[in-house]
């Protein structure tokens, strides 16, 4: 507190307001509040998730109704089907009914935690997804965590020396991937890494035919999963890294740094202990919200590195038209984007005592 | 002074304490990524190496499986890379041959059909055995048509193959006799296969049951496992009547994207793939230890002209234009579009112009005339339509009957991409016969809603085929034509005439295979005529595999035919490895990658180290200051 008061700058004593939020909040006079905003703040923001889930189930039924395309007709396409046969699979998908008939059976289902049968895999859907969903988890996981830990180190590397040679290359580079098409550079690693050098694997999850277990299975996997987490975070870290960028900037001129400074710390300390945990609130929401993005966002790495995961499966089942599917694909990417936001606004609560008190 | 230097100006400046401190940051991520880089890349490099010259040489014939699998389930299965693997697994009881797609024994080394042509009845050896070594009997025969008869869950893959049978009937252990509903020429035998009972009669639901490991089969390969990551493995049938295959078994690799199919099979981690574009394929022409085939494909590429759609009560449905219902009008069409030149530019010329429906794959039924009335012509095409009273307006555009500009819709599907390399060469050959086309691309999903129920004038459209033309006829007749909501038969073209209903039938009953073969060539020329659809060309199906490893696949038809995708497993059955492998798979991949790699990490090394000594320097000097 003595270096705080005795700050030589500022000369005088730094309003209470602006009492580093890293540091110590005042505590005592917030509490009372905190109980009752909380539980408010946590209703209405899961009110509003709850909303956007009851918009979801009702949008993965319609919107896939107005799409174009006979189901059965698409599974008949090109092959030698008989009007009766047409007519089984009809019966059998229920495409039979009524659209209100078919909508309460997609809901009842729905609550019982099914997701209906998928058309062209005969399978019920909530199995392919759950099926699916590892890998896409695997690779989206793996990606999105080197991306933040790069784009974020990067960023406020960056920030802290604003205009050096360093920040202009970095953004720059950034930039450059985050503008390249993902296909374009997942096909030009496929080329050079893998086709060229012959260092990875040309895609797949695992060598296939081979029986591996244990750490040979790990390694196999790990192998295959290089250039697809490559391309993903080559093409995601830019955002982290600007946002970083951009937050620690803002947060450079405040006045606790001064006081930080005053206070005899080191440069570099003053950077990790003061800035950066402040800078980092507004890089939580982002990393959050693309969460949930990556897991859509992985069709196009997925198709490139032929991974088996969930965005596959959705292309496949867009161009079937396969309505079940693509309803439960919808329902859950929905879902994660859904949850992932609600997320964030608590997390962010957590984190930001300005938003706590007010 | 800045505050940031007035701040900093106490802190003591401990010369070497300093990058120290800064390092956790500072320096050692860098670090420790270049660090982990030249550690792993020669390990990671070794690994490819290493489970290349350990697998036993050609012991396995690995492909490229770019589509996608539904169900290895033999009732459900409809994608062709699933019916593929199926066709490895399962035989029908008669087969198509390697040599011309003809009829062969395969379950059943004889067959006979009676006088009225009704009842076919089938002989099978007594010597067959299942995969798992019980032996093959007429009664999986029956059980496997009566299965599909009298279960609709069942119906879903071969459903089709049995609506013409009345009743199978196992006399004993080696005669299956089929009676069907009316006389027919193709033989009830082929295409259906043909499970074990002592298995699926044991599976609660054969509907659901999917049938992904360890299968019991009669071919030459039966599916040991599936997985979505890892793919299908298959091993070969010890019992397969023809003898064992020469390898021990096939993987099928799955790969979704067909440029890293392609780069799969350069570097030797596939044997075999299928369905390269043109610019693959020829990319691919030039490379040590690979050998290209572009067999003749089964399929035709053709412009469907609306006739004026009808459902079977001939009430008029969908918007085509009816201008087309003349058709005078529609053989201009077909004149006025140069379909070598589509060829050329659009496949590279990896194909053959087309005459009729049936392909050159299909030498007994493919109409092969040089003598083409409706042949690229667009003098002869303008004359056509002057004589028949279009006249031309100011702009060059002709107007129809009811004085209007004949302006037409060209529809293709966005998912195509030649689609729109055609659509930009017939815009201007038919504007040059004053035609005014606009062309459109849609979702596959909404083309073939769209054609059904005819809301198009000219779409790009195309059939593949099996060895039987009865089929591709059969939606040439006026009960193919769909009910007004889409639903019901499916329709080739909504073609109608009384003449080709009674070609068709005849066709369908005559056993005589010369007579037959006339009369298929004969409804051909029909539908030419009516100029409906003008079958422009057959695209070849390319294919690649790694002539160091493998020798010369058989093909079906055995000239110029396929290796992939036949009907029947031929192919695969073939595949005999090239002696033991000398490892020289790398240097034949065209590529030494020790010449690159060495240097790469040298290179990244130092400029890892590089990078670590100017950031001490630098951080150090900041500090001094």
């Amino acid at each position: 507190m003595e270096s705080t008061l005795s700050d030589p700058v500022l000369g005088g004593a730094v309003p209470a307001l602006a009492a580093p939020p890293g540091g110590t909040p005042d505590k005592d006079t917030d509490e009372p509040r905190r109980g009752g905003s909380w539980l408010r703040y946590i209703g209405a923001k899961a009110g509003g998730a709850a909303v956007s889930l009851v918009m979801v189930v009702l949008l993965g039924f319609f919107a896939f109704r107005i799409l174009p395309g006979d189901p059965v007709r698409s599974l008949a396409d090109g092959r030698q089907v008989t009007p009766e046969q047409m007519d089984i699979l009809r019966r059998q998908y229920g495409l039979d009914q009524p659209l209100p008939a078919q909508f309460w059976r997609y809901l009842t289902d729905l609550f019982q935690g099914k997701l209906g049968d998928s058309y062209t895999y005969n399978r019920p859907v909530m199995e392919l997804i759950l099926d699916r969903i590892g890998p896409t988890l695997l690779l989206t996981g793996t990606a999105a965590a080197l991306s933040v830990v790069l784009g974020l180190w990067l960023g406020q590397r960056a920030a802290w020396r604003r205009g050096s040679r360093f920040d202009k290359t970095q953004t720059g580079l950034a930039l450059v991937f985050w503008s390249v098409p993902t296909f374009w550079l997942g096909l030009l690693m496929l080329l050079v890494f893998a086709g060229g050098l012959h260092w990875f694997p040309t895609g797949g999850m695992v060598t296939a035919g081979v029986q591996a277990t244990g750490l040979e299975y790990a390694w196999d996997v790990a192998r295959h999963m290089v250039l697809p987490v490559l391309t993903m975070v080559a093409v995601v870290y830019a955002q982290y890294l600007m946002v970083m960028r951009a937050s620690l900037l803002e947060e450079m001129s405040a006045d606790y740094l001064v006081t930080a400074r005053a206070k005899g710390l080191r440069e570099d300390e003053v950077r990790r202990k003061h800035a950066v945990p402040n800078a980092l609130l507004p890089t939580v929401t982002l990393i959050f919200l693309t969460l949930g993005g990556l897991v859509g966002g992985a069709v196009t790495v997925e198709t490139v590195f032929s991974w088996p995961g969930l965005g596959y499966l959705t292309f496949q089942a867009l161009s079937a038209p396969d309505f079940p599917l693509l309803q439960g694909t919808f329902v859950v990417f929905s879902s994660i984007v859904i949850i992932m936001n609600f997320f964030a606004d608590i997390v962010y609560r957590l984190l930001d005592p300005r938003l706590r008190a007010s | 002074m800045t505050p940031t230097r007035t701040a900093a100006a106490p802190t003591p400046p401990p010369g070497n304490k300093k990058p120290r401190s800064k390092s956790p940051t500072g320096v050692r991520l860098p670090a420790v990524l270049a660090a982990a880089v030249v550690a792993l890349a020669p390990a990671v490099m070794a690994v490819p190496a290493a489970t290349a010259s350990s697998a036993p040489a050609g012991s396995t014939l690995k492909l490229a499986l770019t589509g996608d699998i539904d169900s290895l389930n033999p009732f459900k299965a409809i994608l062709s890379s699933s019916t593929g693997i199926l066709a490895l697994q399962y035989q029908s009881l008669v087969a198509y041959g390697p040599k011309n797609n003809e009829d062969i024994p395969s379950m059943a080394d004889k067959w006979e059909t009676s006088t009225d042509g009704k009842v076919w009845t089938f002989h099978l050896p007594k010597d067959r055995k299942w995969s798992d070594g019980q032996p093959i009997t007429a009664k999986d025969g029956a059980w496997t048509f009566k299965a599909i008869q009298t279960n609709d869950q069942l119906k879903q893959a071969n459903g089709s193959l049995l609506s013409s049978v009345a009743a199978v009937e196992a006399k004993d252990d080696e005669t299956l006799v089929i009676t069907l509903k009316a006389p027919q020429a193709p033989n009830p035998g082929t295409q259906l296969p043909i499970m074990p009972e002592h298995v699926w009669s044991k599976v609660e639901n054969p509907a659901t049951f999917t049938n992904d490991k360890d299968a019991v089969g009669s071919g030459p390969f039966t599916v040991t496992s599936y997985d979505k990551a890892a793919g299908v493995t298959m091993k070969s049938n010890p019992y397969y009547w023809q003898g064992k295959a020469k390898i021990d078994g096939i993987t099928y690799a799955p790969y979704k994207n067909s440029d890293a199919a392609v780069q799969a099979l350069k570097t030797g981690e596939v044997d075999l793939i299928s369905g390269l574009t043109p610019a693959q394929y020829k990319a691919l022409q030039n490379q040590p230890g690979i050998t290209t085939n572009a067999g003749t494909g089964r399929r035709y590429q053709a412009i469907g002209i609306n006739p004026g759609t009808q459902t079977p009560d001939n009430t008029p449905i969908g918007d085509g234009s009816p201008a087309l219902h003349d058709v005078e009008l529609r053989r201009a069409i077909v004149m006025a579009v140069d379909n070598k030149t589509l060829l050329d530019k659009v496949l590279q010329g990896l194909g053959q112009e087309a005459t009729g429906e049936v392909p050159l794959a299909y030498p007994q039924y493919n109409w092969d005339t040089k003598d083409l009335p409706l042949k690229y012509n667009p003098q002869a095409a303008n004359e056509l339509l002057d004589k028949a009273g279009y006249t031309k307006g100011a702009d060059g555009i002709r107007l129809d009957k009811s004085g209007n500009p004949l302006k037409l819709r060209l529809m293709g599907r966005n998912t195509d991409p030649t689609h729109q390399q055609m659509a930009d060469y017939v815009k201007p050959w038919l504007k040059e016969i004053g035609i005014d086309v606009t062309t459109v691309m849609k979702s596959s999903a909404q083309v073939n809603d769209d054609s059904t129920v005819g809301n198009y004038d000219l779409y790009f459209t195309g059939w593949g085929m099996g060895p039987d033309p009865d089929f591709q006829l059969s939606i040439n007749t006026c009960a193919s034509r769909p009910n007004a909501d889409g639903t019901g038969a499916t329709s080739e073209n909504n073609y109608c005439s009384p003449e080709f209903d009674a070609l068709f039938k005849r066709q369908h009953e005559e056993l005589d295979q010369a007579k037959r073969s006339a009369l298929v060539k004969q409804g051909q020329e029909m539908i030419y005529n009516a100029a409906v659809n003008n079958v422009m060309y057959y695209a070849n199906t390319l294919e690649a595999y790694r002539s160091d490893k493998f020798q010369p696949f058989v093909t079906q038809p055995e000239k110029g035919g396929v290796i992939t995708g036949q009907n029947g497993p031929w192919g695969y059955y073939s595949a005999t490895p090239v002696g033991m492998n000398t490892g020289t798979d790398e240097a034949s991949a065209g590529f030494n990658p020790a010449a690159v790699v060495v240097p790469a990490v040298v290179l990244l090394a130092l400029a890892a180290g590089g990078f670590v000594l100017y950031r001490r320097r630098s951080a150090t000097a900041g500090d001094r200051e």
